[in-house]
């Protein structure tokens, strides 16, 4: 579904993204896993149009079409299904819950297929509907999470990006969130998770890449990379 | 309440709402581009001047307000498009020099345009009389400012904070980056924003001119500024704020003039600032801004 190529990518003079390639089928659950600074975030704002590559493709395939991301307008590919949950929530603040759902819904024209995507995020998140009217700022830090979450699921997503998901929440809460993902998964969206807790990450992901420096070192299954010693070692904690 | 003190309440009534209806569109810039825009009185000098240009072409007054609202929105669009858009994503202070050089472009041009002579500026004669309300009256121009001038906010209001739109220009001045990620185009809701801020800011020419009577090619300035003080005292980048800050800006500036002694009435705008002054030593973010959202 996603077939990334060899993208070179430069925030200000930093070459940050140094030749990443790799591929996400349809209905996978991927997990992309990394040291802080690798360029696991570049990689998603590269997807998402809003940073623009020095050279490489980045090719989605969905009903039929192709599209070269690094062409088109983040617009465009909100449009195409393609849907970024940024890193840091980035909900509205100052907007309503209700407000900020609506949001995830700008690109959605059938009203009646949003109310009922609204309902299904409503059930997932019963908390939402409770303080719909809520300034989306003055929730907790896991109540943001489920804003942002819903606000992508609002988008209608054929693949979702997830950027650290689990960020800072309490275990109770990455539990709720890590049980809608993998029902998404079930619902057959492709799902690009990037995820500091990689042991949970490997757990759920069909296949898994990891990130060094700007380049992907390793790829393989989720059970394959769990099970690998460099990934053992440096990102699930096992002494070697 | 006397004659004296109504007239002076409905007077800082109708300065302020020019005031408001220029700060608010200051202030939905500011908040959606983080651009002092220092051209933006000079929108105040457009629609007066092409209020006069449609009077002299025998226009009838509900569609001159209609037609000045288009040409204030249709300048503002026009000077985001060509000068404020290609300079987006550079820092503060260039954003801050190019307004000022588009505001002296501007004035420069009327100028040559339209000579530096003032002009008579009439509304018709029935607006010039006085209505009275129980024992106390006041002009119908100033009556009919305020009253219009809540109409527009309050459509205003409507558009900001009921329709998709408005959510979307609320959602890009917060978090530019988010709202993109939701597929909103942003360009075009900022330029939504520059059209809705400069429409009120040409209508307020139109007042401002039915007020003062006249009209000159620099007539901008002195709005512009105020705005600028308006949205600092209610909060940079709140539109109701702003609003506020315009009306009590106004109102606190005629009733210095009215209820001092004669010999004050010079240090008026000497008093806007010491005013200023104050409220920002007091509440460094603005009057109606609550910390937790204030802005840069
Ligand atoms: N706005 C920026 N300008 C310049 N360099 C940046 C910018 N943002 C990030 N970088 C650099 O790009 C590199 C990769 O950052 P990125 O955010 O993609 O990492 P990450 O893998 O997502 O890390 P984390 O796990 O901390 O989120 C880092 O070295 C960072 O310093
Ligand atoms: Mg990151």
């Amino acid at each position: 579904m996603l077939e990334v190529r060899d993208l070179n990518v430069y925030r200000g003079a930093t070459h940050v993204l140094k030749g990443v390639s790799f591929d996400v089928r349809q209905g996978q659950l991927a997990a992309l896993i990394g040291a802080n600074g690798a360029g696991k975030s570049t990689t998603l704002l590269t997807l998402s149009g809003l940073l623009r590559p020095r050279s490489g493709s980045a090719t989605l395939r969905t009903d039929g079409a192709e599209l070269d991301l690094t062409r088109l307008s983040s617009e465009k590919i909100v449009r195409a299904g393609l849907i970024h949950c940024p890193e840091g929530r980035q909900i509205f603040q100052s907007l309503s819950v209700a407000e900020n759902l609506d949001m995830g819904a700008y690109t959605q024209r059938d009203r009646a297929e949003v109310c009922r995507t609204m309902e299904e995020v409503h059930t997932l998140f019963p908390i939402l509907a409770e303080r719909a009217n809520v300034a989306a700022g003055s929730l907790s830090g896991g109540e943001q999470m489920m804003v942002a979450i819903g606000r992508a699921l609002l988008a209608k997503p054929k693949m979702l990006l997830l950027d650290e998901p689990s960020l800072g929440l309490a275990p109770l809460v990455v539990e709720t969130i890590f049980d809608v993902i993998q029902r998404l998964k079930s619902t057959g969206v492709t799902i690009l998770l990037i995820e500091q807790n990689a042991a949970m990450a490997l757990e759920i992901a069909d296949a898994a890449h990891v990130m060094e420096n700007g380049s992907i070192v390793l790829s393989g299954t989720g059970e394959e990379l769990a099970s690998n010693d460099r990934v053992r070692q440096s990102y699930l904690g096992v002494a070697a | 309440m006397s004659q004296y003190l109504f007239q002076q309440i409905i007077n800082g009534l109708a300065l302020g709402s020019l005031y408001a209806l220029v700060a608010i569109g200051f202030s939905m810039i500011y908040g959606i581009v983080r651009l002092i825009n220092f051209a933006h009185g000079d929108l105040v000098m457009i629609g007066a001047f092409s209020t006069l240009a449609l009077v002299t072409a025998g226009v009838p007054w509900p569609l001159i307000l209609v037609f000045v609202l288009a040409i204030g929105a249709i300048a503002g669009m026009t000077i985001e498009t060509i000068v404020f858009r290609p300079i987006r994503g550079a820092s503060q202070v260039t954003g801050f020099i190019a307004t000022l050089a588009v505001s002296i472009a501007i004035q420069n041009s009327a100028l040559m345009i339209l000579s530096g002579q003032p002009r008579n500026f009439l509304f018709p004669a029935f607006m010039r009389q006085r209505v009275g309300f129980g024992g106390v009256n006041a002009s119908l121009t100033d009556i009919a400012i305020i009253v219009l001038t809540l109409l527009l906010i309050g459509g205003l209001f409507l558009v900001v904070y009921r329709t998709r739109l408005g959510r979307a220009m609320r959602a890009t001045a917060e978090n530019l980056t988010a709202a993109r990620l939701m597929g909103v185009a942003v360009n075009r809701t900022i330029l939504a924003a520059f059209a809705i801020g400069s429409a009120l800011a040409a209508v307020s020419g139109l007042f401002w001119g039915g007020k003062f009577g006249q009209i000159d090619p620099l007539l901008g300035f002195v709005p512009g500024l105020k705005a600028f003080v308006a949205c600092v005292i209610g909060g940079v980048g709140s539109i109701g704020g702003a609003m506020l800050g315009g009306y009590i800006l106004g109102l606190s500036e005629v009733l210095f003039v009215g209820l001092l002694p004669q010999e004050f009435s010079g240090y008026r705008d000497t008093f806007v600032f010491l005013l200023l002054i104050v409220i920002l030593l007091i509440r460094p973010s603005g009057l109606f801004v609550r910390h937790t959202e204030e802005r840069a």
